[in-house]
């Protein structure tokens, strides 16, 4: 069984005067409503262009209720390039050059794959880790 | 405006043979309106548990994790939904877990769901600068 942790930390010394932010968060990836930790991982990194529209960063897994987790980063470091990411047709938000994000995904329709699009010319870079309960590999075609 | 520092740190020794020891931290500038932090018992209704405003093109940045508590500080094994207004569902955050992420590109908000009963749930959301 594997054991992963997941840490965040989000600080800001002048958010609030004479008073910093310092939340602080952590906890293992376990497999739903278990003691299992996940042990599938994808990692890897790649360039988008606005030309290629929405690429899905993984297919949906079409198992209900799972649970999975997603870090994607944009790296580019051109302000004006961000990266559009979605759960099939619903727009979660824009990551920035430099921002990232953390979120479980455990969408258990078939048609529920991540996807990412960049939204500016030229080619902007990523990075990115699932964690996975399940994955069945595809049939040869 | 401020600044606001994230860092997230994934760690595993046996998730695989080569260990796993990463880190990635990034430098926001945000702005008014905020909320850091808060707490909030939710319940089942996600309409009724709404976080985070519409957005009107900005972007926030916005925190949530599940205590593991229900508001009668009982320990609950149930989920904690995380939803777009209009019960667009996102995700789902286990006791313990939590979450960041930038929400936008829509005019939605962000609502929490309990699975069943009440959930306490800790968040923060931040302007986008």
């Amino acid at each position: 069984m594997a054991t992963t942790t997941a840490t965040v930390s989000i600080t800001s010394a002048d958010l609030m005067p004479g008073m910093p932010l310092a939340i602080n968060a952590s906890s293992q990836l376990m497999q739903t409503g278990t003691t299992t930790g996940l042990e599938l991982m994808d990692m890897g990194a790649g360039k988008l262009t606005e030309a290629s529209a929405a690429d899905a960063l993984h297919e949906a897994l079409g198992t209900a209720d799972t649970a999975n987790w997603v870090y994607i980063c944009n790296t580019s470091t051109n302000d004006e390039q961000y990266i559009k990411v979605g759960i099939h047709d619903t727009i979660i938000g824009n990551l920035g050059a430099g921002e990232w994000l953390w979120m479980p995904w455990n969408m258990g329709t078939a048609d529920n794959e991540i996807n990412i699009e960049a939204e500016t010319s030229g080619s902007v870079t990523y990075e990115y880790a699932i964690f996975k309960s399940t994955y069945t590999l595809p049939a040869k075609t | 405006m401020a600044t606001l520092t994230p860092t997230l740190t994934l760690v595993s020794t046996d998730l695989s043979d080569d260990e796993l020891n990463f880190s990635v931290t990034d430098s926001l500038t945000v702005t008014a309106p905020h909320i850091a932090t808060a707490r909030t018992s939710v319940t089942t209704t996600g309409a009724n548990n709404i976080i985070q405003p519409a957005t009107d093109g900005q972007t926030y940045y916005v925190y949530v994790k599940h205590t593991g508590l229900d508001a009668g500080g009982s320990a609950v094994s149930t989920t904690l939904g995380i939803e777009l207004t209009g019960d667009v569902v996102i995700g789902k955050l286990a006791a313990g877990e939590f979450m960041f992420m930038p929400v936008g590109g829509h005019s939605l908000g962000v609502q929490l769901q309990s699975s069943g009963g009440t959930i306490v749930a800790e968040y923060a959301y931040f302007t986008k600068g």
